[in-house]
């Protein structure tokens, strides 16, 4: 379905240029323009996924390029609903061009072969752990992406610099809720995903908990957003260390995420980037 | 027709001159109904504010030149000084400089702060007085229409008006940038300045719903209280009031710091850290400096304001450019719908004409063709006057046409091709 994924990262790469330019001269016609952009690249983009479930006969989270690109819609999806529901339009300056580059390195990758191993596409777990553990980092990268504007702008305001970054990121408050909401789902979704990955595991292997490195990495992510809730909830507010926590854990999704690569172990499944 | 516009503003008059110049709203409406004559000046309009008096006039394009000797001969008189003694301060624009004009004062490109909003609201003062006068006439109505809807496009579509250009606006500005919306804040006003009182109004107006006022002299607060429905706080439970704030704008005139970071430690402890915008606009300083230094809260002193002001003032002026391009499109579909306007009445009465001969040579040969029905006799009509209406609607439409995109002058005047004045 390359045509098909071609026409996404167009889209996409629309979307991604007008972010920026409404950026940077803070147009709203231009921000629209970026918005609908993103609104019809994620539309065809799951028709894409529909289409490559069907043909391909298993849930399009598997090979390489699949996982990008399912990545990439999760993130658009994740996204779309920190825009709509805190209009933090800054976030997609950085947001899309990330996308694109997802997409584009998913257009380039090795399409794998067509069949994934039996055993994992006929069990129904597995994919839900998949997608749940994905949109986990997903809101993890929002949560990244809200810390470090956070940092930003707090910046700004304690030397008073006021310069370009200050009048193009969002309020603190703002920033302080898209963080905090965005960690408290992105935590409640990282705990289904272990909690489903485990539970396959014991049906398939008889065991839930193979010390690899992804495994151990993914405890470390979800122990260091929980302690980034609780740290949040003791207080009405927590300022700098709390962004600097929500880089940090996203430093460990990475890990997490490319860690089957580099230390190997039981995750890695073949073509796989992670998973 | 054509439009005069005269007048003297900040950059071209001292305010000696302008002051002078400066017309209350009935003087208004009188100078008006004097200098607007029917036939020479056909309508007219004047702005004045303590930064510019503007003459509008419309007269006929023939008799643009005694026009504009009358508008000068007006505001000599207006401000008793002898003839020409205005001259060197006076500026006069005709047509499309005029329109331009206008459009950019009413956008507020042409105000001493670029952007400030109170200009618009003197333009359609001006404008009611001279409706009530009975001085705006169809040019004028269509102008100054116009002007509005420039303004309000100048403002949507760019940032000319977007950021704070006042020490009491910045409070507002601040502390939508800490807290996104001010609904729901709470302000404390410590001293009773001129400026926290402005200040603390600008953010009720941007939606805080609380503001407390703590003053070493207790009958001060109780009047602004008043003014506010604010609360009053003695000056030694200063700490309890720190604890509710959301905003602190603190202007006594304290030789020395009123509040310290101790205070600011407590109160954000009490405040379960959530973030406060302390402003002290007092000179000397009444926040001690190092109270900037304590976690989420954000102090900014007198100095920290003018600079945001400047920066900001550069921001409105590169968006004054954008601006220009508007204004410059606009006068050009102002004076097309202008065109439209001189030919549209001509038109319409060149098609009753028509119709007027279609209608006399039925009535002239209605004999020859016996009895009819009516149904008959109405078809006959309708088959005339809409072939008549056929032949002439291609003639007419370019016509207009012609007049939209090219001088009026040099058009061929219709009225007199086809002998519409009797």
């Amino acid at each position: 379905m390359r045509s098909l994924l071609a026409t996404v990262l167009a889209a996409y790469l629309i979307a991604a240029i007008h972010s920026i330019l409404a950026f940077i001269n803070k147009r709203r016609s231009v921000q629209r323009v970026a918005e609908w952009a993103t609104v019809a690249g994620f539309v065809v983009h799951t028709c894409t996924l529909a289409v490559d479930w069907m043909i391909d006969g298993h849930y399009p989270l598997f090979f390489l390029r699949e996982t990008l690109s399912f990545l990439a819609w999760a993130l658009v999806a994740v996204y779309a609903v920190a825009l709509y529901r805190y209009r933090a339009q800054a976030v997609g300056a950085f947001t899309m061009p990330l996308i694109s580059i997802l997409i584009f390195i998913a257009l380039m990758a090795n399409p794998g072969p067509n069949e994934a191993p039996a055993s994992f596409s006929a069990t129904r777990l597995f994919p839900i752990h998949t997608t749940l553990v994905i949109f986990a980092y997903a809101a993890f990268f929002i949560v990244f992406m809200a810390s470090v504007m956070y940092l930003l702008q707090e910046r700004e305001l304690k030397l008073k610099t006021f310069g370009a970054i200050f009048h193009r990121l969002p309020a603190l408050t703002t920033i302080n809720e898209l963080a905090t909401s965005s960690a408290v789902v992105g935590l409640t979704l990282l705990t289904l995903g272990i909690a489903t990955g485990m539970i396959w595991s014991w049906d398939r292997y008889g065991r839930m908990w193979h010390n690899d490195p992804k495994e151990i990495f993914a405890a470390l992510t979800w122990l260091v957003y929980l302690v980034l809730i609780i740290y949040r909830s003791t207080a009405d507010w927590r300022g700098r260390r709390a962004a600097w926590l929500g880089v940090l854990g996203f430093a460990l999704v990475l890990c997490t995420l490319f860690g089957a690569r580099l230390f190997g172990g039981y995750h890695t499944f073949g073509m796989l980037l992670g998973f | 027709m054509s439009i005069i516009l005269i007048g003297v503003n900040h950059k071209t008059a001292p305010v000696e001159i302008r002051e002078r110049l400066a017309f209350t709203d009935e003087a208004c409406a009188d100078g008006l109904r004097r200098l607007v004559d029917g036939e020479v000046v056909r309508e007219g309009l004047i702005v004045s504010t303590c930064n510019r008096v503007e003459i509008l006039s419309a007269t006929t394009a023939e008799q643009m030149e005694s026009g504009a000797g009358r508008l000068a001969q007006f505001i000599d008189a207006a401000a008793s000084l002898p003839t020409g003694f205005l001259s060197n301060h006076l500026y006069r624009h005709a047509d499309d400089e005029a329109v331009r004009h206008l459009f950019r004062v009413a956008s507020s490109l042409d105000s001493m702060v670029v952007g400030e909003p109170q200009v618009l609201g003197q333009v359609r003062r001006a404008y009611s007085v001279a409706v009530e006068a009975g001085t705006a006439g169809r040019i004028l109505n269509r102008l100054v229409h116009h002007t509005f809807r420039v303004a309000k496009r100048v403002r949507n579509e760019t940032g000319i008006a977007a950021n704070a250009v006042s020490i009491s606006y910045m409070a507002v500005e601040l502390g939508k940038k800490i807290f996104n919306t001010l609904k729901g804040c709470t302000v404390l006003l410590i001293g009773a300045g001129e400026m926290a009182e402005l200040s603390a109004r600008h953010l009720l107006n941007a939606g805080a719903s609380r503001v407390l006022i703590a003053n070493r002299t207790e009958a001060a607060a109780q009047e602004i209280a008043r003014e506010f429905g604010a609360l009053t706080l003695p000056f030694d439970q200063l700490d309890q009031g720190l604890a509710e704030a959301d905003v602190v704008i603190c202007s006594t005139g304290a030789p020395t710091y009123v509040l310290t970071e101790q205070q600011a430690r407590r109160a954000l402890g009490r405040r379960r850290n959530r973030p406060t915008c302390f402003i002290d606009i007092s000179v000397p300083r009444n926040i001690d400096p190092a109270v900037g230094k304590v976690p989420n809260v954000f102090l900014f002193d007198i100095d920290d304001l003018e600079s945001v002001i400047t920066s900001n003032i550069r921001e409105r002026e590169r968006e004054a450019e954008r601006a220009e391009l508007i204004v410059q499109s606009e006068v050009m579909q102002f004076q097309q719908s202008l065109r439209l306007m001189d030919v549209g009445p001509t038109i319409g009465a060149m098609r009753e004409k028509f119709q007027d001969v279609a209608r006399a040579e039925m009535a002239r040969q209605r004999k020859r063709l016996g009895v009819l029905t009516q149904e008959q006799e109405a078809a006959i009509e309708a088959l005339l006057v809409s072939t008549v209406n056929k032949i002439s609607h291609p003639i007419l439409n370019q016509m207009r046409r012609f007049y939209e995109t090219s001088e009026p002058d040099a058009a061929v005047t219709p009225d007199e091709n086809f002998d519409l004045e009797e």
